[in-house]
């Protein structure tokens, strides 16, 4: 499936990079705090949510792609509780872009750090992260089907 | 920081693109979308309607990434040996 062609980078994640870290970051939740405790149940699946993510960025290369990149430090930050607001330049340059196409816009808000990508850039980048979310849901299907009582 | 400068890099590199490139990349976006990987060969789809399904697919995927988190808190929740399940299911996947 993979081309060799230049423009985009079609490397096919590692499943099982992800799924590693995915496994040692649940553990860590649940030495940290049991799963059975039964309130705080939001809170463990945002948990969850969060690791799953985290770990595929980290599977993605970690800070080599843009995407992986925004998505970590957006995990970091939220970590150490700091969060500032971002003032929004909008320079003429967006302003033309926001006219243009909503569509690119629309896809700019889903991709992680793709606010300050150029457009051809934001395409490639979404490809990756596409195939990465899919591998993600596949992986994270398998320990669903892999825990559920038969 | 880093970020920052290679964006910035990044931004007056690759100023201009050719609309071949774009073209390329749609073509690209196109055939990772389920809904419109088939549909390649009968008819042009425009790049609008691409970026539009890819949209609808990242939303998807994200939404799929909620469920399974749920269910998988559920499941931890209620399993002993989730520790010994987990890397059973790693194995055999």
């Amino acid at each position: 499936m993979a081309s060799p062609d230049k423009p985009i980078n079609t490397d096919v994640p590692e499943k099982n990079a992800f799924a590693l870290h995915f496994l040692q970051t649940l553990s860590n939740l649940r030495t940290q705090n049991p799963f059975n405790s039964p309130n705080k149940t939001n809170d463990r699946v945002t948990k969850i949510k969060k690791a799953a993510y985290v770990s595929m960025a980290r599977a993605a290369g970690g800070t080599n792609r843009l995407w992986s990149r925004a998505l970590l430090r957006r995990a970091a930050k939220e970590d150490n509780k700091i969060v500032r607001l971002r003032k929004k330049r909008v320079t003429w340059q967006r302003r033309r872009r926001n006219q243009r196409a909503p569509e690119v816009e629309r896809l700019r808000k889903l991709v992680p750090g793709g606010g300050g990508m150029e457009t051809s850039k934001l395409m490639e980048e979404t490809a990756h992260y596409i195939k990465c979310l899919c591998m993600q849901v596949k992986v994270m299907q398998c320990l669903v089907d892999g825990l559920s009582p038969k | 920081m880093s970020g920052r400068r290679s964006r910035s890099r990044q931004s007056s590199g690759t100023s201009r693109i050719s609309e071949d490139q774009i073209n390329e990349l749609i073509i690209k976006l196109q055939q990772l979308l389920p809904e419109l990987r088939d549909s390649r060969r009968s008819d042009k789809v425009s790049a609008a309607r691409v970026l539009q399904e890819t949209c609808n697919y990242i939303r998807n995927l994200h939404r799929e990434v909620d469920d399974l988190s749920e269910r998988l808190s559920e499941l931890l929740a209620n399993t002993d040996t989730a520790q010994a399940a987990l890397i059973r299911s790693l194995l055999t996947q």
